[in-house]
């Protein structure tokens, strides 16, 4: 058992965040979204030049053949930067799913140069989710369709816009006509790839909202050094140290069993849906403390547009339910554990993480 | 004990509920469930012409004394009002403030001069105040506020000085009750005095600060030498006259504010059953402990009622604490049970659905009107005489 990284994947996530920091300021995002298409091509031009699409496209097709584990830590770099989901469904998600396709199957090998170069924008439409991210700007859907794997084009789909509450956020509902020229796979290949599929686009939720959790104790941390009341900076009373030390604890917490579930993916564990909602669950959590516990020490200035603290909250609300909500991933963890089938005792419980 | 309700009573509750039936239709049909919590900053001309309505069929200030314009109701025909008023969905009130914290405080403090030029205003419905504490600078430390008033020794007026934030519905308001310094060398609570000043002159202006709502409903605003119309009470007096006003913050409007909390959490359970979420186990029994804290506050409300001295008991220290902590937990459960549709507004670019405002606006009941943290230093400190916290230099 071993949870540390290749000093390979930590100078990539190093780099990444360093360019995030200078390139993606809180400013330049709120300019963004105010924009009609809330996108820059620009930044992510940037963002494909420092290599994070071209990261797990395998090598035969121009990428770096980095996988899951890699993602388990840019994904935290992408929501400690709030920077729009979207880059993490071409790069992380579609990549995913288009990998795990048979060799040669139509638009596959195409694709994934495409996504190693930055020059395709891959929307990924499953039915967990109501709505599809960034159909908007996507040269291509990847739409599941009764466990069928589909590609669309602009040609094939009909979208109606639908704003978020985070404004970073742009969705649609979108219909479709399958066809067999839209089809790429039937649904005998296609379930288990969607199965997996999920799984990446929880986990690439999961890894996000930790990453927004971080930034917002960073946050409030840093206003509480600053902000006086009663002749002292409110960070020395217990009542709002207490608060912030209960979030640092929760992510903490919470690394440990993203890395894991980041891990069983990876490896096509068979307890891959456990560990991927148990993570999910447990980074949404860790997030939506630091949001709760963050505007409570922020005071009214917490509340306002103005101060950013909103933008990451925000962001961490809208992911809360996106690739299954609270109570699908519970019900996945309990439905788990509850089959007749299920192995129980700490041999299965604890020994699972031995064997990896 | 007595936890029914007299024939008289009912009759008035029969009085007041085909008041409503009557009146709350033509141009006002419309103000149905409006302007609540979260929605406060909506419909605000249309909701001031509902406040006339009200006055002119005397259902402003039913708990004020008769000798001050009111109608003198006794606490359990209150109840009975607010009641039906949430239950009819008749709107949020725009002149709660004047009725519920200025009336009562200036029936407490002010001389009857001063009675009679503001009271008749606020039961006509027809002045607006807004609330002048917060400063940059004085938050949950509002003893610390900066705001100067100096006596213009020629006439006798106090003149303001100062900049105040956070002040809610200022931009609708006619009038503002400022904490202000009149002793320019105290520090603290000592020193302080309590005006009303008119929000209609060049001294005063008001800027709004946009909310995470992407709404504004509170505002920046700056005295430059403004006048004040009255000072209430003696230079001094302004910490205690400021402080029995928060007291009636926790009156019988507390009542009104369940019946709100009840339409909403109705609202959830409705869409809980229609769209499958009242099947998922956890949300059920969040569900159920929603209700479970409602009628916790309820019945705490009505305890802290009953007692006839002005002296509150423990349960008025704990109740603020309770019911925004509650409301908190009920947006997130609003969002909880929409699921993955919780984050799709009305429409574009920023109209929140009903239930996201709700959401968003009760981020915020931790903080205002004392945080939760202050809440909790309070029952500690003067509940259980625990000791304080050392504070800093104040200079
Ligand atoms: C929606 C809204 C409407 C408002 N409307 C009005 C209005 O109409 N008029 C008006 O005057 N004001 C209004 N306010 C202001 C409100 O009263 C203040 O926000 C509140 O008193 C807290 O002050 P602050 O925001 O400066 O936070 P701060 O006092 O800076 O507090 C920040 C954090 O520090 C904590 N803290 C501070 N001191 C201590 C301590 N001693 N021990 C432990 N923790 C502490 C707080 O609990 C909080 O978590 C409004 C605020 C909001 C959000």
């Amino acid at each position: 058992m071993d949870f540390t990284f290749t000093e390979d994947q930590l100078a990539f996530r190093e780099a990444i965040s360093r360019f995030l920091m200078t390139e993606a300021p809180p400013e330049l995002l709120r300019d963004i979204w105010d924009t009609e298409e809330g996108r820059s091509p620009e930044l992510r031009a940037k963002i494909s030049e420092q290599g994070l699409t071209a990261l797990s496209v395998p090598e035969a097709q121009g990428g770096l053949g980095m996988g899951d584990i890699t993602w388990a830590l840019l994904t935290q770099e992408l929501g400690y930067y709030a920077i729009p989901d979207s880059l993490a469904d071409t790069a992380f998600v579609a990549t995913g799913l288009l990998s795990a396709l048979p060799e040669g199957t139509r638009m596959r090998e195409e694709l994934l140069s495409r996504i190693a170069e930055g020059s395709v924008r891959i929307a990924v439409g499953h039915s967990v989710n109501p709505l599809v991210a960034d159909v908007h700007l996507a040269d291509v859907v990847l739409q599941e369709h009764q466990g069928e794997v589909h590609a669309l084009c602009r040609d094939n789909i009909g979208f109606e816009r639908n704003p978020s509450i985070d404004s970073s956020r742009r969705l649609s509902r979108i219909s479709f006509e399958p066809s067999d020229a839209t089809r790429l796979v039937g649904s005998e290949q296609g379930r288990a790839v969607w199965a997996q599929t999920l799984n990446r686009g929880a986990l690439a939720v999961a890894g996000q909202s930790l990453g927004l959790a971080q930034r917002m104790l960073d946050l409030s941390v840093d206003y509480v050094t600053q902000r006086k009341q009663f002749g002292k900076p409110i960070g020395s009373f217990q009542a709002v140290k207490h608060k912030l030390a209960d979030v640092a604890s929760k992510i903490e917490f919470a690394k440990p069993v993203l890395y894991h579930a980041a891990h069983a993916l990876a490896h096509g564990d068979a307890q891959a849906n456990l560990n991927v909602s148990h993570a999910k669950l447990a980074c949404c959590e860790a997030a939506w403390l630091a949001a709760r516990n963050g505007i409570q020490v922020h005071g009214a200035m917490g509340y306002t547009w103005e101060v950013d603290l909103q933008m990451f909250m925000k962001r961490a609300w809208a992911l809360d339910s996106a690739w299954g909500d609270r109570a699908f991933h519970n019900s996945r963890v309990a439905e788990t554990l509850l089959a007749d089938t299920a192995q129980i005792g700490p041999s299965f419980t604890f020994g699972a993480l031995q064997n990896d | 004990m007595k936890l029914t309700f007299t024939v008289e009573d009912e009759a008035f509750r029969a009085e007041i509920a085909q008041w409503l039936r009557t009146n709350l239709t033509g141009e006002f049909a419309a103000l149905k469930f409006r302007g609540g919590p979260g929605d406060e900053h909506m419909f605000t001309a249309e909701r001031q012409r509902w406040e006339k309505r009200l006055a002119a069929g005397g259902w402003t200030g039913i708990g004020w004394p008769l000798k001050h314009g009111g109608r003198g109701c006794s606490i359990e025909q209150q109840v009975i009002f607010h009641e039906e008023y949430a239950r009819a969905g008749a709107p949020g009130r725009v002149g709660h403030i004047g009725e519920g914290l200025v009336g009562p405080t200036l029936i407490a403090f002010a001389d009857p001069e001063q009675q009679a030029k503001y009271l008749p205003a606020i039961l006509a419905g027809t002045d607006l105040w807004c609330q002048g504490y917060s400063e940059p600078g004085a938050g949950s430390d509002l003893a610390n506020v900066k705001t100067r008033a100096r006596r213009e020794n020629a006439d006798n007026t106090w003149r303001i000085n100062g900049q105040k934030v956070w002040t809610s519905l200022a931009h609708e308001s006619d009038w503002c009750f400022v904490l202000a310094r009149t002793d320019s060398e105290s520090v603290g609570h000592k020193g302080l005095g309590f005006f009303l000043v008119s929000m209609h002159q060049p001294g005063v202006t008001v800027r709004p600060i946009e909310q995470l709502t992407g709404t504004s409903e509170f505002n920046e605003v700056f005295f430059d030498d403004a006048v004040a119309a009255d000072l209430i009470g003696e230079p001094g007096d302004g910490w205690k006259i400021a402080m029995a006003l928060l007291g009636f913050e926790r009156g019988v409007s507390t009542l009104g504010q369940q019946m709100q909390f009840q339409n909403e959490l109705d609202e959830i359970v409705r869409i809980a059953k229609s769209n499958g979420a009242a099947r998922d186990p956890l949300l059920r029994q969040r569900i159920a402990e929603a209700h479970i804290g409602l009628r916790l506050m309820r019945y705490n409300a009505m305890r802290m009622l009953s007692h006839t001295s002005t002296e509150s008991g423990p349960e008025a220290l704990v109740y603020k604490l309770h019911w925004s902590s509650w409301h908190r937990n009920l947006g997130a459960l609003a969002m909880d049970v929409l699921g993955p549709e919780a984050e799709i507004l009305e429409s574009g670019p920023y109209n929140l659905t009903r239930l996201q405002s709700l959401f968003l606006f009760t981020r915020s009941d931790t903080i205002y009107g004392g945080t939760s943290q202050i809440q909790r230093n309070i029952i500690a400190e003067r509940g259980l005489g625990m000791p304080k916290e050392a504070k800093g230099n104040l200079r």
